[in-house]
This record gives C-alpha cells, structure tokens and sequence, in this order.
C-alpha cells in the first residue's frame, strides 16, 4: 500500500460530555483526524453492545464509545453500567479473534477538547496499524 | 445415593398438594440413552419418574417456556406452583432467574437432587454404537453402570461423562426446598483449561477456529430456545424492526449471532451445558460461555447462580470497577 489506509472509525458519543467535548475541539480549532463518525446517544449506558457488532458489520475498522468520566454522569450511573458491559464485550471480541485495537473506550470530559484529539489520534493509528477489517462485513447481497 | 422410592413418594405428595399445578421430572425415553422430561399432573404418574445419569436435560428452561395465555373474563388467575427436580447446575439456572425476577420463588417448588455427574450421549454412543432398546444406567461410586440388552457394563466416569460434569463445583443443589438424599461429594475443580488453551492462540488463529466453527451454524436456535436463561418474550432475534441480526446464514449474521448470544449470557450463564448438547452442528458454545464466565470470576469476583439475595453483573455496579482499558 502506498498511500497510508484510511481507517473507517464510528464514535458512540454521549450527548452531556464527550460530545460537547468533541464541538470544543472543533470551535477550538483543534486539529484532528477526519476519519471518524460521530453517533451521538444520550448516554453511554444506552449503547447496546450489539450497536459495536453492527458497526463492524457495516463497514467500521474501529469503533470507539466514549462518555463522562465515572461519577460525572448526567443520569448518575449510566457510565459505569456501560463499564461493566464494555469490559465484557471487549474480552468477548478479542476471543473470537477481533483485535483488540478495533475497539476502545474513553472517558471524555466537555472541557477536554485537547483530550479528545489525543484520543481520536490513538483510535485511528491503532486501527491504522491492524489494516483493513473485513472479516466481519455483511455482503452486499447479489441476486 | 439415588433413592427412587423417596423421590417418587415426595413426588406424590407434591403433586397431591391443593397449591401445586405439576411437577416436572424425568422419566425414561422412547429407545436408546435417550430420557424425557415429564410433565407429571397426578399422583399416579409417580412411577414414570427416574433419575439416573442419563438424566442431562436441564428443566429449569420449562419454568419460564409454560405459555401464559390470557385469563378469561371472570376467571381468577392459576397461581398454583410448579415443583421442579434439579440437579445442581439446574437449581443454579432456578436461582439466577429468581434473581432476574423471571420467576418468583414463592412460584416454585424446588426438589433438590443431589448428582454425580451426568453423561454425554455422544460419548456413550460412541462406546455403545447401535444401541435401539431402552437403556438404564445408575452411578456406582466413581463409575457408571448401563443395564445394556447383552448384560451390564461398568464404564469409570471420566469416560462417559459431560465435560461440564468433570469440572463441576457445585454438584449440589445450592436451593432447595426438598433435598431428597444426602448430598455427594464435589469431585471436580474447574481450572479453565479449555478457555486457557484457546485464549493463548494468536488472533489469526482465534479467527480462523471461529469462523469455521460458525460457518457451520445452521441457525436453528436450538441454544436459544433450550437455553434456560434465555427467557425474553420479545427476542432480539425475532424482531424484524429494528432488525438487528439479519436471518439470512452466513458468515457476517453468524458472527453477530453467535457474540450476541454469547454477550446476552454474560454473567449468567449457569454452565449447564444445555446448549453444547442440543447443537446439532457441535459448535463449541460453552467455550465461549466459559470465557465470559472466567471473566466475570477473575474480574469481578462474580459467580451467577449461587446467591438469592445477590443483583445481576450488568445490572450492577461498583464505583471502583476495573477501567484499564479505557483511554
């Protein structure tokens, strides 16, 4: 590969931090990669973990989930049922061969614009590193 | 150890009771190894009931399966109990769905039988091949003795037993309402050989041994619907809007069945095995419930099943948790 891959990154932000985080970054002027796709959920403890499965399906080389940081929750506990399901989750993934770069998690505050670019940078060059994921693709169905 | 006669009274004088709808039990199949469940109404029926190692069906999954239709006008509602037979592992699946609130325990009636491990038909088949008479087998201190049509055969229990049964800790029932002989000693200890070997491969070969276990799944949900924590009314996989899990058979729907069912079962899975049994592919399901189950061990300390009084892993928390991972 010449050109370096462009990873395919789907962000779960919650709406109360990081994604008030991430629109900081960007009236900030930060600069960071454009290789991500925000989904914006009220809380990280309402993403399903099937929404991860499904992103894979669906063409993401990476998938990051990230919300506020624990105890700073806008519905007190929402952040740490999601730490829970998402340790699960990750164990799970990396036993049936999922690298484990494909999927990470961050606590991202409202004030922290400058974290959330260095969070971003991490997330696609660990996708970058394990290349393309299309093991896990739902075909495009050829009748 | 195993009384039949003490188990066939209890199970008359429980069925006899005004409060009881029926009592489910096993009683011998139609050929072969094979034992059925028994769904026993009346006290007469007593004499069908058996239990020997032949005896793997896990019939917790009936407790939640009965169809509840609705109550006509006028009528009262059937608040009767149901009374179950459990091995330990059973009475395991009974506990954690009463933590779920999926039944109530004032609901069931739960006779405990304490058990030695139960055998794996595949197994013994292959020991005993072409096998169409009927087929006792009982325990005898170690080994397991089948009454086969040419005379008995005692065959040393590591040979014939479920793999779950050699690595079980918890042959008793831990929750009992009737315990109907005295409790067994646990033999096994579970060191999570199998989960080991597996977690130890790299990811190139963890996705290859994957895909081609899941390539062959044909989808028939048998683990769904044995399964006796799978008792949602409104299964993700039979809704068609949101469709989340297409039906259509192949390698992507596999995957994502197969982690979603693995995922539904973190922190609840009994081990049982139910779901290994009934699949007529043979894919390694457990191996993957294992995982999730060493996980929550290690992690959290957490073994589901064993506490009435305990809450649900993920719909628990501690502020403290584990976040290493997390950037």
């Amino acid at each position: 590969m010449s050109e370096q891959f462009k990873p395919n990154i789907v962000a779960f932000l919650c709406n109360w931090c990081s994604y008030a985080g991430a629109d900081l970054a960007g009236t900030s002027r930060i600069q960071y990669p454009a290789n991500i796709h925000v989904i914006r959920v009220m809380c990280t403890g309402r993403i399903n973990p099937l929404f991860v499965v499904n992103a894979f399906q669906q063409g993401a080389d990476g998938v990051l989930v990230s919300g506020c940081h624990p105890g700073d929750c806008h519905y007190m506990e929402g952040n740490f049922f999601a730490r829970r399901r998402f340790t699960m989750m990750r164990k799970l993934l990396e036993y049936v061969g999922v690298e484990p770069e494909r999927f990470h998690m961050s606590w991202v505050s409202a004030s922290e614009g400058a974290k959330w670019k260095d969070v971003v940078e991490e997330v696609v060059e660990s996708a970058q590193k394990v290349g393309p994921f299309d093991q896990f693709r739902r075909n495009k169905i050829n009748w | 150890m195993v009384d039949l006669e003490k188990l066939r009274t209890v199970a008359k004088e429980t069925v006899s009771r005004d409060d009881v709808k029926y009592l489910i039990g096993w009683r011998q199949g139609t050929y072969g190894f094979r034992v059925s469940p028994h769904f026993m109404k009346e006290p007469e029926e007593a004499e069908k009931l058996i239990f020997s190692p032949l005896c793997s069906n896990n019939l917790a999954t009936y407790l939640t399966s009965a169809e509840k239709l609705p109550v006509p006008r006028g009528e009262e509602p059937d608040t009767r109990k149901v009374a179950l037979m459990v091995k330990g592992c059973d009475s395991r699946a009974v506990v954690q769905q009463i933590v779920e609130q999926g039944i109530k325990r004032e609901d069931v009636i739960i006779i405990g039988c304490p058990c030695d491990g139960v055998v794996d038909l595949n197994k013994v088949k292959e020991k005993f091949p072409n096998v169409s008479e009927l087929v006792q087998a009982r325990w005898n201190n170690g080994s397991i003795i089948f009454q086969l049509p040419q005379g008995e055969e005692e065959v040393p229990r590591e040979d014939v037993l479920a793999d779950k049964c050699l690595t079980c800790c918890y042959p008793n029932p831990v929750e009992a309402d009737v315990m109907l002989w005295e409790e067994v000693k646990t033999r096994g200890s579970d060191e999570f050989a199998d989960v080991k070997e597996m977690e130890a491969k790299s990811i190139q070969e963890k996705q290859s041994y994957w895909q081609d276990k899941f390539s062959t799944c044909i989808r028939c949900y048998s683990c769904r619907n044995v399964c006796p924590m799978c008792y949602c009314e409104d299964c993700i996989l039979d809704r068609l809007n949101p469709n989340w899990i297409f039906r259509s058979v192949n390698a992507s729907e596999n995957m994502a069945f197969h982690l979603t069912r693995a995922f539904h079962l973190a922190g609840r899975c009994i081990e049982c095995g139910e779901c290994e049994r009934v699949c007529p592919v043979d894919i390694p399901l457990m191996k993957l419930n294992r995982k999730l189950y060493k996980e929550t061990k290690e992690i959290f300390a957490y073994e589901p099943g064993l506490d009435l009084e305990s809450k649900p892993l993920l719909a628990s928390y501690r502020p403290d948790d584990q976040e290493d991972f997390i950037l």
